[in-house]
């Protein structure tokens, strides 16, 4: 079992060094052509030839409706809106695999250019991802990646963002103490990064605090409260918590009110109603991204890929770009606009 | 070997809970015989049918067949050893072909369980070919009239080569045409040696078809004889009991009230349910006992259940006290004065596992609310003063009804209603499985309560209740009101005859 | 062999449907679409064929989803953790399917529950044991690790038979999936099982009245387990065919299936009032659901209005289903006039 452990593990370690190194080149190029697209939008897009002949088929294949992804789309179709001849469709997995399969078999064979893809499983994904590839259609996900490589990925930085989740934690606490994770469920790579992120970051910054629980709550704020009063029962001396998603961070702040605990509550994505209750004082602190700007960036590079000027090749094996972040926590949080709230 | 028994069962027992169904009962059946078997509801006809066809376990006894003694308590092993069962109630698989219902649970097959359809098409042929009945094979049941449904039965039973086919009220839905041809199959069963068993309320068919003769009253054997040895007076009287023969009789000489005090409490005209009974029409009076008699199948029930709200009728008027009403749900009627006393008192009527005083106070709550809230006191003191009225035994109103016996199980139903004081009782088989001493207790109520001046109707198919209770008696057969008598002017010949629909 | 009225309605109906998509929805009538419909479907019709044995006998199975996800984490554990070869998995993962229905089976006859009670309570079961067994959370590097095995990913392949058939030079032909052939020897299976055994009759004849069969002489504890296990299985062989085609197996595998397929065969004239009903239907009617939704997201109707059309498909065919046996009542009772009148 052991030996089954350390394998993963450094591949992951591999893994993450590629997004660094990825990140590195094409953080750069993803700014100058948001840039490029928000001074003059119509010129970058598909060209006047093919505009002529066919309309454009984009589609965004969702986990399921929910703050992000709705952010997300929000963000995609205000920038495809402007390229005229895209139809763009968002579609709904219902949380279930074998629904997203179903539907990218369906975009596949309906002539779809591009699809954006929030996978509910890496693995399970993979084949499909790998049959859209087979048909010349580019795919790019969004926050989760998949294990079958393909044209870009686009994530909030889950991997640093966490290291830096940790180090604002740990200066919360003090440098000491013990603390919980409310998980993802297994089987989405976003779990690893964020999960590893935060442990290297402790271990990195504050090597005195303990990670004491680290438990599945599915994203969901009722679950989570569940999940930490349990945790609470069998660790009384809990001080912090990093709930992977605001969701569950959220559910872990209720646990607190009821109980009168003083808790420190990290939380992960930066939703609106997370960055109100930092301003409330309920929550310490949450990695902010802006969604709308993630989604933006990623019908960018769809746009991009879509005139056959930039081949997906071009991105490498696979295009990595990840999303400036702030850590949000009462001090800095003001500085984010209302327009980039969502 | 024709002096061996097709059939012998020796000292059947059977108890439900602490209620003896059927005690030490025998049953002989030879080669060849026609045995009818008689008795009034609750004699214990069913149980002992359903322990030979292994439907059900005796708690003691055994049956030999044809001098084996069979297992008991397993439906395969019977059919196996030769016995069939034509039941009162349809037993076919009505969206399934008569091919198929004809075998039923043993299909010819070849290895694998591959069906062998030549080899059952062929012997279905044969089949009906030998007993000259016409039937298409590939037929759905359910699209076939009942008359053919029944001869599929009979065909199903054949194709088992069955020496011996019990026949539970085989003639129920039959027209009396069609009872003929019955007879007739019956005595070319019994001219190759099939041995039957008869069980039919209707005795001018048992003097017609059968040779013998078993009589059954509360579980037990009473008599045995042959057809030829015995008349029918004697026979009711058997069946009956003595001291109710006697009593029933001295209850002819008693004063007997037709149309009460002449108030009409509820009218009923031109009542129709499409395809269920039409054309009702009669009166019932404040002060007098209105009985319904007929056949299983005539309808009785479906009638009066629209009288309480149950069911809805499609035309024709129902009055109330000179209302026109057409009640939606049983609320309305209770609000109209009127208690309905249901047959199947396990199903509709009690809560078995509640106490009698709680039973007692079911419909009549209201009056021991005190601000929202049930005076439990009232409710107690309530219970006492019934159970007293009634003489319900033990007198305990914490005991649930579970553990009363049969007879005081009814007097807390009765009672139950009766404590609205309703201005119209109904009571659907009163008596059903009842002991002959709560039987005559319960009569009695009936009778305080039409005396007190409410008007009572009761549905009943046991001939002897009827002639004991009733002030008139209306005749259902087939879903129409045939005739209505005042009960001190007819006799029981009469209305046999009219049931039957013969007249 | 004669067609019953609801068959017959339900072949109209998908000639209908298809006719209808072909004109109306652009790139519906391409091979491509075909090919989708029968990968993504076939495990469905699988599901439903399945559950018409517990609705012939009147009952319900409502734990095949959580079957599915049973045995798809079986497959995946003995692959992944205990790295057995595929032609030991299969065998075990449709064992553990069978047993799986066959328990419910059992609970229903000897515990006398309700089937839907029954079922109700191991779809609870089942699902908190999929959680309890899960490779992907007692090792977490699994989560992320497909599975290779060839026996089990062989299972997702597409065959050329137009090509073979020389069809393909005359029309544009799909390639078919392996699930497809799969479905259709389980459909051949079982419909000469329902229509040419005994059991298949006597499965009929529980359902139909049951207190006939019992006095019949049928075991009709013995065929009600077996309709379970039936169902069980074919949940086992619809979860194979769906790890192979995700490469991976998850918690929520088959979630919410139950209801399509209990769908599917209501839709494909299985009467829930029992006793009534083929396979042929079933099959079909998961296709029909299937051409449906495809059709619907092609013409880009949003997945909403979608679920209120299936629902009420749904309700059409329950309520068919309720006036044949509406009709069939009626004829019993006007039969009975008629003898009173005869009389």
């Amino acid at each position: 079992m052991t030996e089954d452990n350390k394998l993963p593990a450094t591949d992951r370690r591999d893994f993450l060094k590629t997004i660094m190194l990825g990140s590195a080149a094409l953080g750069g190029a993803a700014t100058g052509l948001m840039g490029k697209i928000n001074v003059a939008t119509g010129d970058i897009g598909v060209s006047q030839a093919r505009a002529a002949d066919a309309r454009v088929k984009m589609a965004f294949v969702q986990f399921a409706p929910h703050t992000v992804s709705t952010a997300w789309s929000a963000g995609i179709a205000e920038v495809l809106a402007t390229q005229q001849i895209v139809d763009y469709q968002a579609l709904d997995g219902q949380g279930k695999l074998e629904v997203q399969v179903s539907l990218m078999d369906q975009l596949i064979s309906d002539g779809t250019q591009v699809i954006f893809l929030q996978p509910v499983d890496s693995v399970g994904v993979a084949p499909s991802i790998a049959k859209a590839k087979r048909a010349g259609i580019s795919v790019i996900t969004l926050n989760i990646d998949a294990t079958e490589p393909h044209a870009a990925h686009v994530e909030m930085n889950h991997y640093f963002g966490a290291m830096d989740i940790a180090k604002a934690m740990g200066d919360a606490m003090g440098g000491k103490g013990e603390v919980a994770i409310l998980n993802a469920p297994p089987g989405i790579i976003i779990r690893d990064q964020r999960t590893n992120g935060f442990v290297d970051g402790l271990k990195m910054h504050h090597p005195d605090i303990k990670v004491v629980a680290d438990q599945v709550a599915d994203w969901d704020r009722k679950k989570a409260q569940d999940v930490l009063t349990t945790i609470l029962a069998a660790n009384p001396n809990l001080g912090g918590v990093y709930g992977v998603n605001d969701s569950m961070a959220m559910g872990a702040m209720d646990v607190a009110k009821e109980k009168g605990l003083k808790l420190v509550i990290f939380g992960n994505d930066g939703e609106k109603a997370a960055l109100e209750a930092i301003e409330a004082g309920d929550m310490t602190g949450t990695q902010y991204t802006d969604v709308f700007q993630q989604g933006r960036l990623a019908a960018a590079v769809a746009t991009v890929i879509a005139t056959g000027m930039v081949p997906a090749g071009a991105f490498g094996a696979q295009g990595h770009l990840l999303m400036p972040y702030v850590i949000a926590t009462k001090d800095t949080v003001g500085s984010i606009q209302p327009s980039q709230r969502w | 070997m024709a002096d061996t028994p097709i059939i012998k069962a020796i000292g059947l027992t059977k108890v439900y809970g602490n209620l003896p169904a059927l005690s030490d009962a025998n049953l002989t059946v030879m080669p060849g015989e026609v045995r009818a078997l008689i008795g009034s509801n609750g004699a214990g006809k069913s149980t002992l049918i359903k322990i030979l066809t292994g439907a059900v376990s005796p708690t003691l006894g055994r049956v030999q067949l044809n001098g084996e003694t069979a297992p008991l308590g397993d439906p395969s092993e019977m059919i196996r050893r030769g016995v069939a069962c034509i039941y009162q109630h349809s037993n076919l698989a009505p969206a399934m072909s008569v091919l198929d219902n004809m075998f039923l649970g043993r299909q010819r097959a070849y290895r694998f369980g591959l069906l062998d359809r030549r080899r059952q098409r062929k012997e279905a042929l044969a089949l009906l070919e030998k007993h000259a009945i016409d039937l298409d094979l590939d037929a759905t049941v359910a699209n076939l009239p009942t008359v053919k449904q029944k001869e599929v039965e009979i065909m199903k039973a054949l194709a088992l080569d069955a020496r011996a086919i019990l026949m539970d009220e085989p003639t129920g839905w039959l027209a009396a045409s069609e009872v003929a041809k019955l007879h007739a199959t019956i005595r070319a069963l019994k001219g190759r040696g099939v041995g039957i068993v008869y069980i039919s309320h209707m005795l001018d068919e048992i003097f017609a078809v059968c040779d013998t003769m078993t009589i059954m009253r509360d579980g037990k054997v009473i008599a045995e004889s042959a057809v030829a040895d015995i008349d029918r007076p004697r026979v009711v009287a058997l069946m009956v009991g003595e001291k109710l023969a006697r009593e029933s009789a001295q209850a002819t000489h008693q004063k007997r009230q037709p149309r009460g005090t002449g108030e009409v409490r509820l009218s009923a005209k031109n009542l129709t349910k499409r395809g269920v009974f039409r054309d009702i029409s009669f009166d019932l009076h404040a002060g007098e006992i209105f009985c319904i008699t007929g056949l299983i199948g005539s309808k009785r029930t479906e009638l009066i259940r629209t009288f309480f709200g149950s069911d809805r009728f499609d035309s024709g008027t129902l009055e109330v006290e000179g209302k026109s009403v057409a009640f939606r749900g049983p609320t309305q009627a209770i609000a109209h004065g009127i208690g309905f006393v249901p047959e199947d008192r396990h199903r509709e009527g009690l809560m078995l596992d509640m106490s009698m005083t709680e039973n007692l106070a079911m419909a009549t709550l209201n009056r021991f609310h005190r601000a929202g809230l049930i005076s439990l006191r009232k409710m107690v003191e309530a219970g006492k003063r019934s159970i007293a009225n009634l003489s319900i035994q033990p007198p305990d109103g914490k005991r649930p009804v579970r553990l009363l016996s049969g007879g005081n199980q009814q007097k807390v139903l009765v009672g139950k209603w009766l404590n609205l004081g309703p201005r119209i009782i109904i009571l659907d088989e009163p008596t059903v499985g009842v002991d002959v001493g709560a039987k005559a207790e319960i009569y009695a109520i009936l009778r305080a309560e039409r005396d007190r001046g409410a008007a009572v109707l009761v549905v009943s198919s046991d001939l002897e209740e009827v002639m004991t209770v009733a002030d008139r008696i209306g005749v259902m057969a087939a879903g129409r009101l045939k005739a209505v008598h005042d009960a001190d002017k007819t006799g029981m010949d009469e209305i046999v005859r009219e049931i039957g629909g013969d007249a | 062999m004669n067609i019953r009225p609801a068959t017959f309605a339900l072949i109209v109906f998908f000639a209908a449907i298809l006719a209808f998509f072909c004109i109306f929805a652009p790139r519906f009538a391409t091979p491509s679409t075909f090919e989708n419909l029968m990968a993504g479907f076939s495990f469905v019709a699988i599901l439903a064929i399945g559950q018409s044995f517990p609705i012939l006998t009147r009952g319900i199975d409502l734990s095949i989803g959580a079957i599915v996800a049973v045995v798809g984490m079986v497959t995946f554990d003995l692959s992944l953790i205990f790295h057995l070869p595929g032609y030991i998995i299969l065998p075990i993962a449709l064992l553990v399917g069978t047993l799986a229905g066959a328990i419910n089976g059992l609970l229903i006859v000897y515990l006398r529950l309700q089937p839907f009670i029954a079922t109700l309570a191991t779809l609870a079961t089942y699902r908190g044991l999929v959680y309890a067994i899960s490779g992907r959370q007692l090792v977490p590097g699994l989560s992320t690790t497909p599975i290779s095995d060839k026996w089990i990913t062989g299972l997702e392949n597409y065959y050329d038979v137009g090509g073979w058939l020389g069809l393909s030079k005359l029309i544009g032909m799909p390639w078919f999936p392996l699930s497809f052939f799969v479905m259709l020897g389980l459909f051949a299976l079982f419909q000469i099982i329902l229509l040419g055994t005994r059991f298949g009759r006597d499965v009929h004849t529980v359902g139909g009245n049951f207190e006939a069969a019992r006095l019949a002489g049928i075991n009709t504890g013995r065929i009600i387990i077996a309709a379970y296990a039936i169902s069980g299985f074919c949940a086992g062989v619809a979860a194979l065919l769906l790890v192979a085609r995700l490469t991976t197996s998850t918690e929520a595998l088959g979630f919410g299936m139950e209801l399509t397929a209990i769908a599917a065969a209501v839709i494909g004239g299985v009467s829930l009032a029992g006793g009534v009903g083929s396979v042929f239907g079933p099959a079909l009617g998961a296709f029909f659901l299937g051409v449906v939704l495809l059709g619907l997201t092609q013409m880009g109707i949003s997945q909403y209005v979608q679920q209120i059309i299936t629902g009420a498909i749904l309700l059409a065919a329950v309520g068919y289903d309720r006036l044949l046996v509406l009709r069939r009542q009626r004829r019993v009772t006007a039969n009975i006039s008629q003898v009173a009148a005869d009389g």
